[in-house]
């Protein structure tokens, strides 16, 4: 699972994230919301190990990422908003570069990468160089090095970017089956109501601040005056005016 | 709209000045201060050899107007390679260039914005080093302030001119063959025509110029100083302008500068137009990769790793590398730069005139410092950019579990082996044509071995002790503060070594010359601690400083 504890991430006098606790248990997908600069982002960096915390503690899977970052590291898949991947490898050596950076057996690797490129319909540009990738097979490609791990923890960062319809749908369908494997999955997106259609948990970070937390209805009922058939947008739109 | 495209530029380069406080501001004028400091050394030295021109009886003035016409020459042909390669970026891979063209700008707008861009980065680097000569020689010949104003007034037809070619030349090839393959090509020619104009240079002996007695009869020497170097070449009507300046002759330098200006102004007409109907068949095409299709059979290193499976990440960041250099033109084309430049090195080593074989071996042991300022510089290209050339993806690796460490000790060996290899060819070669003496051949090639690793530790050091994720290209890091403290360390190291070395070098030269009891033992000790603490500093320093802050670094 994903453990925060009072998470604080400042840049010079700027609190991008402010005493910040939650937890993801296995099996739970969980969405984080919040408006443009409330600190999602700063948040799923520090997760994933791209940023320290200025305090606070965060551990993945039961190891701490800052006394044991690799065991954590081992244990987290994430995909960030933007899919940069190196532009002069081609799809297959990717995914190869990630299975044998990631220790997975070799055997493996050979008979579930030909199956994960298949599954996002890239197995006919396995062998071309990834800068003639469009930002959607990135993306489907990064999302299939995922599946390739098979991690205790998935961070998402706005994971539906640059996905096509078909490619979204299969995406939800994938996140279930990740989180019924046993991973936690911390999702950021701004598409509310896949959140509210998709995530288990949901909480909302508004300048640095977790605001509100819980299952979907339960948020719901924290805007004021909740009344009647309101969907999250309206709630979020309210909690974050 | 070309002037709101060029505000742009201004108001980004007025933020950044504003932007520079503290710390920044700090390192900014530290770095200023040290590039003034070795203007400072080119002026003075072109300041000694144009006096000594200028000097010469009867022919001084022409000596100096000649060599003045060579530079000039050399500079435009540089802009010319540099525009090339340069052009090629940014007409066609810029970030902002799909922003650009989804606005509605006009196509020769967002064209010429380029293209002044294009101008301005092949042309600044190359019009500051000149620029201590021009100082110089406005003062030797005693020409006042009106001078500089006027060579400013020039130069900027000057390089217009220069890179007009570059740019020309782009548009086509890409109007032409529209794809991305064009640019490898396109590079892999530049990094050629460098490399030839470069050797061709060096090869055609410019000392001779020094040298009247190396011609035949003086009339043949004086008509080769009165003869124009290149006249049909805008380099030619710069030196004419200024020559006409320099005599008073206001009537020669408007006529020359004149057509100086009358060219750049006709070109970038006939550009400004040409670019509106090829430019956007050159700009679509770039946008398109070129077809490559890669196997899936194991790689060598990924065999290896089978075989050794704790070195697994190791050879997997290998083989990672191996590939994305080896398809990058960009970087692969450098190594034609660096052949060039170890011909050069070894010609020039060869044509030294050394007469004793005591003198020999002593160049031979000097050597060593030439030979590692070579390969600092080498290290500036290829070891220094290792960690930034990660670029955007290097968030694989930070979220990867591996060590900070595992990583740039995987960059050291891509480098090292390369490093050891072009250092002993270097000194090997050089010993040989020097026929250095036993001792100093041993110790020169066993110096330059332990300083081919210290300077490859210290470019993977400094690599990461100033990383870039960002960059567009090699060169922006190179030109960078970190690039600039990176050659300055190696400079300020490799005086120390050829220093500490000195003494027992002494003790063996007094021994050639027959003094009694020459070797001092203790003596020979304690250079040798001093050789041992002094590499281990050096690379231990920038390696555990670089080291700490690629594990705090955060995207």
């Amino acid at each position: 699972m994903i453990e925060i504890n009072n998470l604080t991430k400042t840049f010079g006098s700027f609190k991008a994230v402010d005493g910040l606790s939650l937890r993801v248990e296995p099996g739970e997908i969980f969405g984080f919301l919040g408006p443009n600069g409330a600190g999602k982002t700063t948040t799923v960096k520090i997760l994933s190990g791209i940023m320290r915390p200025t305090s606070g503690s965060v551990s993945v899977a039961g190891f701490d990422l800052a006394t044991d970052p690799l065991a954590a590291k081992r244990a987290i898949a994430y995909i960030p908003d933007e899919p940069f991947v190196y532009p002069k490898l081609t799809g297959w050596e990717f995914m190869r570069f990630i299975g044998d950076l990631y220790s997975l057996p070799v055997p493996d690797q050979k008979k579930r990468i030909p199956e994960l490129l298949e599954l996002f319909e890239l197995s006919a540009h396995a062998g071309e160089l990834l800068e003639s990738y469009s930002h959607g097979m990135k993306q489907k490609l990064l999302i299939a090095s995922v599946l390739l791990r098979r991690p205790r923890a998935v961070l998402f960062d706005e994971p539906t970017v640059g996905l096509d319809p078909k490619s979204i749908r299969r995406f939800k369908t994938l996140l279930a089956d990740i989180a019924r494997g046993g991973a936690a999955v911390f999702m950021c997106t701004h598409i509310l109501d896949m959140a509210e259609k998709l995530c288990h948990t949901v909480g909302i970070i508004y300048r640095g601040r977790l605001i509100a937390r819980g299952t979907v209805a339960e948020v719901k009922k924290l805007a004021s005056g909740a009344a009647g058939e309101r969907s999250l947008e309206d709630v979020f739109l309210e909690l974050t005016e | 709209m070309l002037k709101v495209l060029l505000a742009r530029k201004v108001l980004t380069a007025a933020n950044t000045l504003k932007g520079l406080r503290g710390w920044k501001l700090a390192k900014n004028l530290l770095f200023a201060g040290a590039g003034l400091l070795m203007l400072w050394a080119l002026y003075s030295a072109f300041w000694r050899l144009l006096t000594y021109l200028d000097g010469v009886e009867l022919i001084g003035p022409m000596l100096s107007w000649k060599l003045t016409s060579m530079v000039l020459l050399m500079t435009f042909s540089m802009v010319i390679v540099s525009s090339i390669i340069i052009s090629m970026t940014t007409l066609y891979y810029s970030f902002d260039l799909k922003f650009l063209f989804s606005t509605p700008l006009d196509l020769r707008s967002i064209f010429m914005d380029k293209a002044l861009e294009t101008v301005f980065y092949s042309s600044w680097t190359l019009v500051l080093a000149i620029l201590p000569y021009i100082i110089a020689l406005g003062r030797v010949k005693a020409l006042g302030a009106g001078f500089y104003l006027a060579y400013g007034f020039l130069m900027v037809p000057f390089v217009m001119l220069a890179g007009v070619f570059g740019i020309f030349f782009s548009m086509l090839v890409m109007y032409a063959f529209p794809s991305s393959k064009t640019r490898d090509i396109t590079w892999l020619l530049g990094s050629l025509s460098v490399s030839f104009v470069y050797v061709v240079f060096r090869f055609s002996k410019p000392e001779k110029l020094l040298r009247p007695d190396s011609l035949e009869i003086v009339a043949q020497y004086i008509q080769y100083l009165q003869s124009p170097t290149a006249p049909y070449m805008p380099s030619w009507w710069v030196t004419k302008a200024m020559v006409a300046y320099s005599a008073g002759h206001w009537r020669a330098f408007a006529v020359n500068s004149g057509v100086l200006c009358l060219a750049a102004a006709a070109l970038y007409a006939l550009l400004y137009y040409v670019s509106g109907r090829l430019y956007m068949r050159g700009f679509s095409g770039a946008q398109s990769s070129p077809r490559f299709k890669g196997g899936r059979n194991p790689l060598p290193e990924q065999r290896l790793a089978a075989a050794f499976p704790a070195l697994r990440s190791y050879f997997t960041l290998y083989w990672k590398d191996r590939l994305m250099l080896g398809r990058d033109a960009r970087y692969w084309s450098q190594i034609i730069l660096i052949a060039a430049l170890i011909a050069v090195y070894l010609f020039s080593i060869r044509q030294l005139p050394l007469d004793t074989a005591d003198l020999k071996s002593m160049v031979s042991f000097l050597n060593v410092g030439v030979a590692g300022f070579v390969m600092a510089a080498i290290g500036l290209r290829f070891t220094f950019p290792a960690v930034s050339l990660e670029g955007n993806s290097y968030w694989l690796l930070k979220t990867a579990p591996i060590t900070t460490a595992s990583v740039m000790r995987e960059k050291l060996t891509v480098s090292l082996l390369p490093a050891v290899f072009i250092g002993l060819v270097l000194i090997t070669v050089s010993n040989y044509l020097l026929h250095a003496d036993l001792f100093i051949s041993v110790l020169s090639t066993f110096t330059i071995g332990v300083v081919a690793v210290v300077i490859t530790v210290m470019g993977i050091g400094f690599g990461a002790l100033f990383p870039d994720f960002n960059v567009e290209n090699i060169h922006q890091l190179e030109s960078s503060y970190g690039g600039f403290l990176y050659m300055a360390c190696a400079m300020g190291y490799l005086s120390l070594v050829v220093g500490v070395e000195a003494w027992p070098v002494q003790m063996h030269f007094a021994e050639r010359l027959g003094r009694h009891a020459p070797w001092n033992m203790r003596g020979v000790a304690v250079c040798a601690l001093a050789f041992a603490a002094l590499n281990f500093a050096v690379a231990y320093l920038p390696w555990k400083l670089g080291l700490r802050n690629l594990e705090k670094y955060e995207i």
